[in-house]
């Protein structure tokens, strides 16, 4: 598992988001490149979550600079990212219960026809279709897409909040805790779609409380520690005790702290120790 | 029965999975059979005069104002937020309307006098909808104020009856045509009948309609999927502002004039019809059709009450306990409705 692909898609620099007087993030870098998976962990209050709500625009950060594609971008909210190629599973899913699948599916973003060539309507049938074929095909599971979202297991209503950040073909993937209500089997699943993802050229971050799936999962990961990168490692060359003392601590291995962007320069120094 | 043949076993699934469904469409529609009832119950009370056409047409006609305003109230409702002031902007615009026909402009055509009124309806809610979306005011204390503005408002315009308007004004409020086998028919009760199949079209057909069900039903949920919450809760309350100008211009054709009192008497009676009619208080919930029904219910008892001779003081009194039973109604029926979802 070498990362040859080293072009960065999103680059998060110096980045710092204060909430009153909460400093949810003090300085954090990352560094998403083409075609990996990086994880994200860090204990709670880390501010995991915030940065995945900064990086789609729900936040805007109080200083640093994020940047895609080399560019250095104002994300003004969800519907900006997702024009960026950015794709979100939330951690609280984001369903409305009240709705159906297939709405929920296309929230914000129903398919319209025109009736009669001038009025705007949802094009129910479109819509059926399309969340019929997602259900199937990327998400592997039988469902009524009229079923109100309240009416589903929490895996289902899992599967759906993914399904949703798939919808437009994005090619950034942005999975804040996709597995936490999930039953082994689900999973395995969604370490499957992950995995087709990353195949097919997907960049991913992921956030993960259990750590074996993160490193069954990741290309590298980066620690986060109220609210700033302790580092940035090769999954490869980490151990699980590595990833929680680093957690714990709030230090890098060994050495003394280092809070660039590019963490990777330092995977390599470090042997697993397990 | 505990010994089911593994056949059978999915069949009894499928079979109770329907019952569930049909079960919950009925809980969601409750409104037309409990009209149903009200209404054979003042039929029985009062044989040939209740259910005597004219009676069912003047129905139809007292409830044509009370039904815009209750739209207006219910779409607020459905997109989680709330509107006390659509009873005083009913009245003001009706009587901003009277006066630019009657004093600040007269001899200027009646339609004039209805643009002026949708636009002071509207420009109102655009403030209710400003301050709530942007500035994040409470929307109950954001309409509690402008309910008390505009009320007083009224009275700063004119403290007596305006009279006198262009028949054009009055047209949609008054005006009987004559149509065959329906014989004369107030024009009233087809824009009220339009008002409604429209205002349902646009909640359940379009982008912008099934956006204000999601932010009625999780405003965060539907931010985060990038839908612009801001931007739906500001229309919902310049369409609330307009429907509720709308009440008012019928309010005035049916009484011939503008009144000072006609629209500030229509908030509680909106907002009763609007949660008998199904609309959750809470958001997302909820179909305008039926909130129709919950208007014909109030109107079916007050016509049964005054033909009864029962003293009209007491139909306030009447529709409280109307609402206070709708509200345990549903409270069961939620509780109902949890119980059945939890065993899905």
């Amino acid at each position: 598992m070498t990362v040859t692909e080293t072009k960065p898609r999103i680059e998060v620099a110096g980045v710092q988001k204060r909430f009153g007087t909460v400093e949810a993030l003090s300085d954090v870098s990352l560094t998403l490149n083409e075609g990996e998976v990086l994880g994200l962990v860090g204990d709670n209050g880390a501010g995991k979550s915030t940065l995945i709500k900064t990086l789609v625009g729900i936040h805007q950060p109080d200083a640093g600079e994020i940047r895609f594609d080399g560019e250095a971008v104002t994300i003004d909210g969800p519907k900006h990212a997702r024009t960026l190629g950015v794709g979100t599973v939330y951690q609280d899913l984001a369903l409305v219960d009240e709705l159906s699948v297939a709405e929920n599916l296309f929230l914000g973003r129903k398919p319209v026809r025109k009736l009669g060539g001038v009025l705007p309507v949802i094009d129910e049938r479109t819509m059926a279709e399309r969340a019929e074929r997602i259900l199937r095909e990327r998400l592997d599971i039988e469902l009524d897409p009229d079923t109100p979202v309240e009416y589903l297991s929490g895996g289902e209503r899992q599967a759906i909040a993914i399904g949703r950040a798939l919808v437009t073909d994005p090619d950034i993937v942005l999975l804040d805790e996709p597995t936490s209500a999930l039953s082994k089997a689900a999973v395995e699943r969604v370490e499957q779609l992950v995995q087709q993802l990353k195949a097919s050229g997907h960049s991913v971050i992921i956030i993960d409380h259990n750590l074996e799936e993160v490193r069954s999962m990741t290309d590298r990961i980066t620690v986060l520690f109220q609210g700033r990168t302790v580092d940035t490692l090769e999954t490869a060359a980490v151990s699980r005790d590595d990833i929680v003392s680093m957690m714990v601590s709030g230090k890098p291995l060994g050495g003394p702290a280092n809070n660039g962007a590019d963490g990777q320069s330092s995977a390599t120094q470090h042997s697993t120790s397990d | 029965m505990t010994n089911q043949s593994p056949i059978l076993a999915p069949l009894r699934t499928l079979r109770d999975s329907n019952r569930t469904k049909l079960v919950l469409f009925t809980l969601d529609n409750l409104i037309w059979p409990i009209l149903l009832v009200a209404f054979l119950f003042f039929s029985a009370l009062l044989p040939e005069i209740f259910t005597q056409y004219r009676n069912i047409r003047f129905l139809l006609y007292t409830s044509a104002g009370l039904g815009a305003i209750t739209l207006a109230e219910s779409i607020c409702l459905i997109s989680g937020n709330f509107d006390l002031s659509v009873g005083s902007v009913a009245g003001f615009s009706a009587m901003a309307g009277a006066l630019f026909l009657t004093e600040w402009a007269p001899g200027a055509p009646g339609v004039i006098g209805i643009l002026v009124l949708l636009c002071v309806g509207g420009a109102i809610g655009l403030l209710n909808g400003v301050l709530i979306a942007k500035m994040g005011v409470n929307p109950f204390l954001q309409t509690l104020s402008t309910l008390i503005i505009f009320e007083g408002g009224i009275l700063v315009l004119s403290s007596q009856s305006v009279y006198g308007l262009p028949v054009s004004y009055l047209w949609p409020g008054e005006a009987v045509i004559s149509i065959p086998v329906i014989n004369p028919i107030p024009v009233a009760i087809f824009i009220m009948c339009g008002l409604f199949v429209g205002l349902w079209f646009v909640l359940s057909r379009t982008r912008f309609g099934r956006a204000v069900y999601a932010v009625g039903g999780n405003e965060a949920s539907a931010a985060e999927a990038g839908i612009d919450t801001d931007r739906v809760i500001i229309a919902v309350y310049v369409i609330s502002g307009v429907l509720a100008a709308t009440g008012g211009l019928l309010l005035t054709g049916f009484n011939g004039g503008a009144t000072p009192t006609t629209g500030t008497s229509q908030l509680f009676p909106a907002f009763t019809a609007a949660v008998i009619g199904g609309i959750s208080l809470f958001g997302g919930r909820g179909n305008v059709i039926n909130t129709l029904g919950g208007v014909l219910l109030l109107g079916t008892i007050s016509a049964g009450l005054v033909m009864l001779n029962i003293d009209p003081t007491v139909i306030q009194t009447v529709n409280g306990i109307v609402l206070l039973a709708a509200i345990l109604l549903y409270t069961v029926v939620h509780q109902y409705r949890e119980r059945l979802l939890s065993d899905l």
